[in-house]
């Protein structure tokens, strides 16, 4: 895996090749030939300009797909579309693929067609391409289209092209019913030097770039080139996250990770996940141009990715419906949860009502003073909120007792983990359910704007959105992930959330990262005006990021993020959360120093509605900050 | 074991205790509830009660393994900042009153980490504190660890659980010092249920082993004192003493009571004592 080619082939479009940048794709393929995907050679002129101006690393080679072609309509298209391969994946012979390779100077690669048999379309012997062909692209047989058919021939069949090819120097690549899913098995089975898609990554016969971007991730393993794919096996990003916990939950921890492993990449699972947050919580998310936002503040162009607009308000759906089905396919019929202000206690008590399942809700017994109206949706929604009056009686110690509770009731129970922290898996597995925030936001801002954003700004709790948001666009360096973290009433005051800018390295409700803890080790009591901030940890893969410098973090004080609510709400009539809020006066500081071509997106995690009450009292009841 | 140059204490007590046909009683305490000083008077009632080896709980913020009991134990220590050091010098204190019996340090994993790996183990040795049981670092985690403690001679005891399964033979492996096998899936506290299948996991892990086997979690009478006996080496309990300090405490605040209060204390272990 990683040194596996990727060719995308039957591209169409300047806007989808744009979404391409960054990506590590080797071909870029143009189809003559007769198909719904045909292109004129002034179309594919105007696509290779496009793809070289995009001007950052390695430019694709670029592939000409033909059947049959007479040698004056190579010239014809040649003349005007300048390739580096010329493909065939007619009958054409051996004389005529060598004189095409003299003649234009190009490479060329003799595609195959495999009939279910093994055999070869066409009655061909592949010997007789010895010293006249560059690669070999080994298909499916379509007795109505030759190949290009889409459907997947047997790979073990595959072993004779790969060694032919090898021994004699040129390269084999696969095609034929590839898509996401299947692509690593593939490479698996094959052992090809490369792969070919074009219908695998499309979405109802149009190239989609989460598609293309998924499969490429899938081929070269993570994006992030010159990072290691993190988390380890060991569940580390660096020295960060691992999994401490009592010896009663390793097993069950095991487990939860190979069950993951092996949904992951189930089309059904990802189907079905993909389905509810569609249909059910209503994504995509608008990616909204806030305008009057970005004139008032005079610099930077701001973008609002509005997770606001999922069901429940907030984007912790996104994971409550992954962990949801996950436990289904698991076959547990009891799911628990942790919340703070409440938001993934009610996405989870949500998403138990949608699965059928029972669920029970851990809050601090001062979190369900502050959040009288979640816990009553909770109750509402059928879950039973349970009190929990041990520590500080808030989110840390909900998932304390989350935690304990389901030490004792592992063998029917899933826990829904609410942040990307705790043990392996759950801050790997968070974090992929989340992604969709930051995947769907580069596929919008490419579409609206034809590049990546400058800057995104997300605020960190345990850090959920954040990593959601950041995670598609590590590998991206001109992009700055900012996140941004709860300063309460001043760093320099006892009462802050602000684990990146004071806190040291430690092991905390699972995992190893970033902790407010005194000299001694013992976990000091967080303060944020945000209940979902108020967590004296953080997520690893943020310790990681900011260790590594990927990352920067900041401190907003309540005063601030109360501020920069009120602004958003009076300039865009958007009342976002209290903890988007922090994100947003994040933005208020750096955008007017910006350039009003750059581009910020705020990750607008969830609406306000929930905190309106406590706000009331701080601007309307003089309550103190 | 490596790094130590004398017999460990704790070896020395299993061995005479096995040589007598006798299981040894592991009473645990929270250091520092109510306070130091009394923490040292109750350890020494505890030898006289007849404890052979010696749980010493660092109270922490967020104890995840412990039950309601042990959390206020903890919180009440907190309350007088005691730290890991404060806890090895209690030993050491206790030491100083002629106990013998060898001692044990319970702490979660983050105090150490924050103390120092390097320094930790050491300090411990250095006390004459014979292992440690860090109930939140597994094997996968414990690499470091185990080195360091073998360094400095120091027994890193480790968890097994009902739920270790295939886990088991891999932690054994490492043991050191003796086995403490969790008897029922949860948090530390007084039950009157164990796991269903409490005595073949026991024995499943004796099998395995030629180290001691202690049992603990929930054990908190002598009936369950005497049934455990049965299984296997030694015997922890925990939260009932825990609970039977919690009462005694309005006795042992008051100068004119606390003798009183230590009896209380010292009577309840006493009739756990089934060796004699």
């Amino acid at each position: 895996m990683g040194h596996t080619a990727v060719k995308i082939c039957g591209l169409q479009s300047v806007e989808v090749l744009k979404s391409m940048i960054n990506l590590p794709v080797d071909f870029i393929g143009y189809v003559f030939a007769e198909s719904r995907r045909k292109i004129s050679p002034a179309k594919a002129a105007e696509l290779t300009a496009a793809l070289n101006s995009l001007g950052n690393g390695k430019v694709p080679e670029t592939v000409g797909v033909f059947v049959n072609p007479t040698l004056e309509e190579l010239e014809e298209v040649l003349s005007e579309a300048r390739l580096d391969v010329v493909q065939l994946h007619g009958t054409e012979a051996p004389e005529f693929c060598g004189e095409v390779k003299r003649r234009f100077g190009v490479k060329v690669f003799k595609a195959f067609s495999v009939k279910p048999d093994g055999i070869l379309h066409g009655g061909l012997s592949l010997e007789a391409y010895e010293g006249v062909i560059d690669g070999i692209l080994l298909d499916t047989y379509d007795p109505r289209y030759g190949g290009g058919s889409g459907t997947a021939f047997a790979w073990e069949y595959a072993a004779y092209y790969r060694d032919w090819a090898r021994e004699r120097g040129i390269l084999f690549l696969a095609a034929g019913g590839l898509h996401p899913e299947n692509v690593r098995d593939a490479i698996a089975a094959m052992e090809p030097d490369g792969v070919d898609v074009s219908s695998g990554v499309e979405s109802e016969g149009v190239k989609d770039p989460a598609k293309i971007a998924a499969f490429v991730e899938r081929v070269k393993g993570s994006m992030t080139q010159e990072n290691k794919q993190v988390p380890d096996e060991h569940g580390r990003f660096g020295p960060f996250g691992g999994r401490y916990v009592p010896e009663t939950l390793m097993n069950a921890l095991i487990e939860l990770e190979e069950s993951y492993r092996k949904f992951q990449d189930d089309p059904e699972f990802r189907e079905e996940i993909a389905y509810l947050l569609k249909q059910y919580s209503g994504r995509e998310t608008p990616l909204y141009y806030a305008e009057r936002l970005s004139e008032h503040l005079g610099g930077a162009k701001i973008y609002l990715k509005r997770e606001d607009l999922n069901h429940t308000g907030a984007h912790k759906i996104n994971n409550a419906i992954g962990q949801g089905i996950l436990a289904k396919r698991m076959g547990k019929r009891k799911v628990i949860a942790e919340t703070g202000a409440g938001q993934h206690g009610v996405a989870t008590a949500t998403v138990a009502a949608l699965l059928g399942l029972e669920c029970k809700v851990f809050m601090g017994e001062e979190d369900t003073k502050r959040q009288q109206l979640n816990v009553f949706r909770m109750k509402l929604l059928g879950a039973e909120v349970v009190p929990v009056l041990s520590g500080t009686r808030t989110l840390k110690d909900a998932c304390n007792e989350a935690l304990r509770y389901w030490v004792s009731h592992v063998q029917d129970t899933f826990y829904i983990l609410g942040s990307a922290t705790g043990p392996h898996p759950y801050p790997m597995m968070v974090r992929n359910f989340q992604r969709i925030i930051g995947d769907e936001t580069r596929r919008q801002i490419l579409e609206t704007e034809g590049r990546l954003p400058d800057m995104l700004i997300a605020a960190v709790g345990g850090g959920s959105n954040a990593i959601g948001m950041f995670y598609p666009f590590v590998g991206d360096e001109s992009v700055k992930l900012v996140g941004v973290e709860a300063a309460g009433r001043g760093v320099d005051t006892e009462f802050h959330a602000a684990t990146m800018t004071k806190g040291t390295k430690g092991v905390f409700q699972g995992s190893m990262s970033y902790l407010l803890q005194d000299a001694f080790g013992q976990v000091l009591p967080a303060h944020s005006i945000s209940a979902g901030l108020d967590y004296p940890g953080i997520g690893p893969e943020h310790s990681y990021l900011k260790d590594i410098e990927r990352a920067q973090y900041y401190p907003i004080t309540d005063r601030e993020a109360l501020d920069a609510l009120q602004l958003l709400s009076r300039l865009e009539g958007i009342i976002p959360a209290l903890e988007s809020a922090h994100a947003v006066a994040q933005a208020v500081k750096l955008a007017p120093g910006m350039s009003r071509d750059e581009i910020v997106v705020i990750c607008l995690s969830g609406r306000g509605d929930k905190d309106v009450e406590s706000i009331m009292a701080y601007t309307e009841g003089g309550a103190e900050l | 074991m490596s790094g130590a140059t004398t017999v460990n204490l704790m070896d020395k007590t299993f061995a005479d205790l096995k040589a007598a046909g006798k299981t040894a009683l592991i009473p645990f305490i929270t250091v520092g509830d109510p306070d130091p000083d009394t923490t040292v008077d109750i350890i020494v009632e505890l030898e006289r009660a007849g404890a052979d080896i010696l749980e010493l709980g660092v109270p922490y913020s967020d104890p995840l393994a412990d039950g309601p009991v042990i959390q206020r134990a903890s919180e009440r220590a907190l309350v007088r900042r005691i730290t890991v050091e404060t806890c090895i010098d209690t030993a050491r204190k206790a030491r100083e009153r002629g106990v013998k019996m060898p001692f044990v340090l319970f702490t979660y994993y983050n105090p150490v980490l924050q103390t120092g790996l390097e320094r930790f183990f050491p300090l411990l040795q250095e006390a004459g504190i014979s292992g440690v049981i860090i109930p939140d670092l597994p094997y996968e985690e414990a690499e470091e660890a185990l080195k360091l403690a073998d360094a400095a001679g120091v027994q890193l005891v480790p968890l097994v659980a009902p739920t270790s399964e295939s886990r088991i033979a891999k932690i054994l492996s490492r043991a050191r010092g003796f086995i403490y096998c969790v008897s029922s899936l949860g948090v530390t506290g007084e039950r009157s249920t164990f796991h269903r299948q409490v005595d073949e996991f026991i024995a499943s892990v004796k099998a395995q082993t030629d180290l001691p086997v202690a049992v603990g979690f929930g054990i908190s009478n002598r009936e369950q004192v005497l049934r455990f006996s049965e299984l296997c080496d030694g015997v922890v309990v925990g939260s009932a003493i825990v609970r039977k300090i919690e009462e005694s405490l309005p006795l042992l605040k008051n100068e004119a009571t606390r003798e009183q209060g230590l009896l209380q204390i010292r009577d309840f272990v006493a009739q756990l004592n089934i060796k004699d």
